[in-house]
């Protein structure tokens, strides 16, 4: 990855901006919401996977402040919502694409079938994920 | 199986708050199927996304918006070895790509 940060220096212009946009691990929610209504039903469990990718991903942005490559100029975390017509659709989804990094214990589908079945009929799953945005400037 | 992802826009309006794309030359790594890059691109002044999914780039190029023809590139490249000149870009995005 620091190779990686080295490359894309190399083809920005001096004091060009990195924005590093990506989704951190930390027990995303798992939610059900109408027009009028919203519950949690749980949080999904990380897995050792991602929580090494994300680990990676800030030793190399670290290493490469210190390298004296990039400087931090600012950074927040915001919400980044993933949305499904309904329970079955979000495990699907779930099981094709995130089982390298997250699970979702039995316990929490269970608790999202019960609300989303009782729930208004435009109610739709969704799992709230942590997005970190960081703005670094090219220093050499 | 789809998912309908980030209807409320906060990823747009938090890159906008963070980036300055207007005119810019921008490299967006990790652009994938051009999801993020439509959002955008059409401030900036043109637009290079790098992908090593061949897939997500053919879908990319066949979604391209047809006045954005010209202004957005795509190439399957790797982002330890990109095949760009020296300083070409005023800005990249690592796009979900660490």
């Amino acid at each position: 990855m620091v190779h990686a940060l080295r490359e894309i220096c190399r083809v920005l212009i001096q004091s060009g901006t990195l924005i590093d946009l990506r989704p951190i691990a930390g027990s995303w929610a798992v939610e059900v919401v109408s027009a009028r209504d919203r519950k949690h039903a749980g949080e999904v469990t990380d897995l050792p996977q991602g929580l090494a990718d994300d680990e990676a991903a800030n030793l190399a942005m670290a290493q490469a402040a210190r390298d004296g490559l990039l400087a931090r100029e600012r950074e927040e975390i915001f919400p980044f919502c993933y949305y499904w017509d309904s329970p079955g659709d979000m495990r699907q989804y779930v099981e094709e694409e995130w089982s390298d990094f997250i699970r979702i214990e039995e316990a929490v589908w269970n608790n999202v079938r019960s609300i989303w079945a009782v729930a208004n009929a435009d109610a739709r799953v969704r799992i709230q994920l942590n997005m970190l945005i960081t703005r670094w400037s090219k220093l050499q | 199986m789809t998912a309908d992802k980030d209807p409320e826009k906060n990823e747009l309006s938090h890159l906008k708050r963070y980036a300055d794309i207007a005119g810019k030359r921008v490299l967006e790594i990790g652009c994938g199927d051009g999801r993020l890059t439509w959002r955008y691109a059409r401030s900036a002044r043109w637009v290079a996304g790098i992908d090593l999914e061949r897939d997500d780039l053919r879908v990319a190029s066949i979604e391209r918006p047809s006045d954005l023809e010209g202004l957005v590139s795509f190439a399957q490249a790797n982002s330890i070895r990109m095949p760009f000149r020296n300083d070409a870009f005023d800005m990249a995005i690592l796009a979900w790509s660490f």
